[in-house]
C-alpha cells in the first residue's frame, strides 16, 4: 500500500498553492500581475499628474501616512466659516491697572479661534475710550456693552468675600442682549461660554465647546484649593457628581469657565439668568445651570473630563508703591 | 503498458510541481519590489489626496493674500522679515503650562520668530516638549539648571535673587553657536529679546524691535513700583531714563524694555548676564558692554507708548490639595495641570 507516496504527492501539490493564496491575499500582486498586460504608456501618464501627490500620501497597505506638515498662516482673525456654531464669549471687565494687559492677552487667544463673537461687558457707567479701543484695532468680531454694579454689591477694596458675586449684573447684560438680538426660532447655531479676563484657556478647548447640544462641561484648574476640580464621569459616559472638596454637594459644583450652553437653550429658556442676591458662595453657577438643565443632561468634553484645557490663573495685582500720592508717572499714557 | 502510464503520471507530477514552485517563486519576487500606488483603483485614498491637494493650493492662496494685504507695513522687501528670537527662560510650577500655553497663543501671530525655551531643569520635561510640539511655532528647548546657591527658596520674595541668569546665557551660547555656522557670519539680520514667561506682550511690539540695529528700548507697565518705567527721549535720543526706584542704574530698564540685534549678539561673544550683579543691575551687566545710552534707539512711538507689560501671575492656593495629599486621596497626578 503506497500511503505515504500518496500522502508526500498530495502534501506537495498543495503546499505551493496555499502558500500562493496567502501571498495573493496579503499584497497587491493580483493588480500588478494584470497590469502587466495593458499599456503602460496610458498609465505613465496620470502617475505624471499625481506625482507630487503620490511621492507624499503614498499609500502604503493598509493607511495613508500623514505627512502634510500645516504651515500656519497670518490671517487675523481666521476667515469666518457659513459652518461653525458662532462662539458668544461673554467677558465681565473692570478698570484697574492690569485691565489692558489682561484683555490684550485674551485677544491674542481669540484671534486663533474661528466664528468667535466676543460680548465684553464693562462694570462702568459709559463705555471707556480704553476697552473701545482696544476692541477696535483687534479686528475681532465684538459686541460692546456696560453696565454698572451699584456700589452696595460692589466689592470693597481688596475684601476677597464670596458672597458678593462679582461680574453677575455684566454676565447678565450679555444673556439679555442675546436673547434681544437672537430669535429663538432662527438657524443660527451658537454657543455661549462665560471667559473671565485672568483665565487661561487653550485653543482646544474652543472647538471641544463647538459640540454643545445642551450644557457641556469639562475640568478646570487651580479652582477650589485643588489642582484641579472636575466633574465625576461614569462609565455610560455620563455625569454623576463633582469631584471637588469646597461644597461637592452644590447641584452643579462646577467654575464659571467649566461650562458651556448652547445658545438656543439660552434663547428656549429666557427666564435663566445668574442670581443676583441671596446667593451662597459658590452657588452661582448652579443659579443659572439649574435652570436650563438637569445632571443627566450635561455632555462631558475633554476626554470624558480628564484632561485640563482651562486654567482659572489669577493676576497679582501689581505694587504701585512708587507712584505716590500725586502720582509719579504721566497720567495720559495708557497703560 | 502499465509502466508508461506509471511514467506519464509521474512526469505530469513532477511537471506540475515545477510550474507551481516557478509561480509561487516569481509571485513572492514581485512583492519585494515597490508599490506602485498610482495604480491603486481605491477611490477613498484618491479623494483624500485630492482634498489634501486643494487644502495646500487653498493655503498657499490664503499665504498669497496675506502677503498682498500688507504692502503698506514691507514695501516691495526682497529680503525676508529679520528673525525675531525670543529667550524665555521657565520654571516648573503649578501655572507654567498656563503662562506657556498662553505666551505661545501671543507668538503664533508673529512672523518670523524663533522661540527660544531654556528650562531651569538639568533634564527636557514632558510638559514642555509635548507643549513646544503642538504649539505650531519655530523652537529650540534647551535646559540649564540653576546653581544650587542661586536657587530661590520656598518663602524669598521674588526680589531675593536674580532669576533665569544661566537660563538666558545658555540660549545666548545656543544662539551663537547656531548662527556662526550659518552662512552671513557676523552680518545676518535678526533681533534677541529676552521674553518672561508671565509678562504680557502686545502684537505690536514685535514689530517695533523688528529692526533694531543695535539696542532699541522702550516702556514697560506694571514695573518698577510704578505704572510704568520708560526711557525720556529727546531730539530722538534717550537722555535718561523715567524710574521710580535706583535711577542711577547704567541701565535702569525691566529685561521686557529691550531687544538686541543679532549682530551685536554675534560680535560681542563675551556679552552675558552676571548673576553677581546687585539686585536690579542684571540688565545693566549685560547691556554695558553692548551700547552707551545715546546709541539707543526709542521705539513705541519716541518711548510714549506701553507695548509690554511686566504682569506676575498669582500662585494658586493648594490648602486643600495639601490636606487630601496627606490623607492619600490627591488629585491623579497623571492628569497634567
Amino acid at each position: 500500500m503506497p500511503k505515504r507516496r500518496d500522502i508526500l504527492a498530495i502534501v506537495l501539490i498543495v503546499l505551493p498553492w496555499t502558500l500562493l493564496i496567502t501571498v495573493w491575499h496579503q499584497s497587491a500582486i493580483a493588480p500588478l500581475l494584470a497590469i502587466r498586460k495593458d499599456d503602460g504608456v496610458e498609465r505613465r501618464r496620470e502617475a505624471g499628474g499625481q506625482a507630487q501627490d503620490s511621492k507624499e500620501y503614498c499609500a502604503s497597505d493598509k493607511d495613508i501616512v500623514e505627512v502634510v506638515r500645516t504651515e500656519y498662516v497670518y490671517t487675523r482673525p481666521p476667515p469666518w466659516s457659513d459652518v461653525l456654531p458662532t462662539i458668544h464669549i461673554i467677558t465681565p471687565t473692570y478698570s484697574r491697572p492690569v485691565q489692558k494687559a489682561e484683555l490684550t492677552r485674551l485677544a491674542n487667544t481669540f484671534l486663533h479661534v474661528p466664528n468667535l463673537h466676543w460680548i465684553l461687558v464693562e462694570d462702568s457707567q459709559r463705555r471707556t475710550p480704553l476697552v473701545t479701543r482696544l476692541l477696535r484695532e483687534t479686528g475681532l468680531n465684538y459686541t460692546h456693552l456696560n453696565v454698572e454694579t451699584p456700589r452696595n454689591y460692589k466689592l470693597r477694596g481688596d475684601t476677597r468675600d464670596p458672597r458678593i458675586p462679582r461680574g453677575t449684573m455684566q454676565r447678565n447684560l450679555a444673556l439679555r442682549w442675546l436673547r434681544e438680538t437672537f430669535n429663538a426660532n432662527s438657524s443660527q447655531a451658537g454657543i455661549v461660554y462665560f471667559a473671565d479676563d485672568d483665565n487661561t484657556y487653550s485653543l482646544e478647548l474652543f472647538e471641544e465647546m463647538r459640540s454643545t447640544r445642551k450644557v457641556s462641561v469639562w475640568p478646570v484648574a487651580f479652582v477650589g484649593g485643588l489642582r484641579y476640580e472636575s466633574p465625576k464621569v461614569n462609565a455610560a459616559g455620563k455625569v454623576y457628581g463633582w469631584k471637588t472638596v469646597f461644597d461637592p454637594h452644590r447641584p452643579f459644583a462646577i467654575d464659571m469657565a467649566g461650562f458651556a450652553i448652547n445658545l438656543r437653550l439660552i434663547l428656549f429658556k429666557p427666564q435663566a439668568y445668574f442670581k443676583l442676591r441671596g446667593v451662597k458662595g459658590g452657588y452661582q453657577e448652579s443659579s443659572l445651570l439649574r435652570e436650563l438643565v438637569t445632571l443627566n443632561d450635561l455632555e462631558p468634553k475633554a476626554a470624558n473630563c480628564t484632561k485640563i484645557l482651562v486654567w482659572h490663573t489669577r493676576t497679582e495685582k501689581p505694587v504701585l508703591v512708587n507712584e505716590g500720592k500725586k502720582g509719579f508717572t504721566d497720567p495720559n499714557v495708557e497703560i | 503498458m502499465a509502466t508508461r502510464m506509471k511514467l506519464k503520471l509521474k512526469t505530469v507530477f513532477v511537471l506540475y510541481f515545477m510550474v507551481s514552485l516557478m509561480g509561487l517563486v516569481y509571485a513572492l519576487m514581485q512583492l519585494g519590489q515597490r508599490c506602485d500606488c498610482t495604480e491603486h483603483d481605491m477611490p477613498k485614498d484618491r479623494t483624500i489626496s485630492r482634498l489634501r491637494g486643494e487644502l495646500h493650493r487653498l493655503q498657499e492662496q490664503m499665504r498669497k493674500s496675506e502677503a498682498t494685504k500688507q504692502p503698506q507695513k514691507q514695501p516691495l522687501k526682497p529680503t525676508p522679515l529679520p528673525i525675531i528670537y525670543v529667550i524665555t527662560p521657565t520654571y516648573a510650577r503649578l501655572v507654567q503650562k498656563a503662562e506657556l500655553t498662553r505666551l505661545s497663543q501671543t507668538f503664533l501671530h508673529v512672523p518670523q520668530l524663533h522661540w527660544i525655551v531654556v528650562e531651569d531643569s538639568p533634564h527636557k520635561t514632558p510638559l514642555v516638549t509635548d507643549l513646544l510640539v503642538k504649539s505650531g511655532l519655530t523652537y529650540t528647548h534647551l535646559h540649564m539648571p540653576t546653581a544650587k546657591d542661586r536657587k530661590m527658596q520656598e518663602g524669598d520674595p521674588s526680589w531675593l535673587k536674580p532669576r533665569g541668569v544661566e537660563q538666558r546665557n545658555e540660549g545666548l551660547r545656543w544662539l551663537r553657536e547656531d548662527r556662526r555656522a550659518q552662512p552671513g557670519g557676523d552680518n545676518q539680520q535678526g533681533v534677541v529679546y529676552f521674553a518672561d514667561d508671565d509678562n504680557t506682550y502686545s502684537l505690536q511690539i514685535f514689530e517695533e524691535m523688528r529692526n533694531t540695529m543695535r539696542v532699541s528700548v522702550w516702556p514697560v507697565g506694571l514695573v518698577g513700583g510704578m505704572k510704568y518705567e520708560r526711557p525720556v527721549v529727546e531730539g530722538g535720543k534717550v537722555v535718561r531714563f523715567h524710574t521710580g526706584w535706583r535711577p542711577s542704574r547704567p541701565f535702569p530698564l525691566d529685561m521686557a524694555g529691550f531687544a538686541v540685534s543679532l549682530k551685536l549678539v554675534l560680535t560681542n561673544a563675551e556679552a552675558c548676564f552676571d548673576g553677581e550683579a546687585p539686585m536690579g543691575f542684571l540688565e545693566s551687566s549685560f547691556l554695558q558692554g553692548l551700547v552707551t545710552m545715546d546709541e539707543l534707539e526709542p521705539k513705541a512711538d519716541n518711548c510714549s507708548k506701553v507695548l509690554v507689560w511686566h504682569t506676575r501671575t498669582e500662585k494658586p492656593k493648594m490648602k486643600r490639595e495639601e490636606a487630601l495629599q496627606a490623607q492619600g486621596l490627591g488629585s491623579d497626578p497623571a492628569v497634567e495641570v
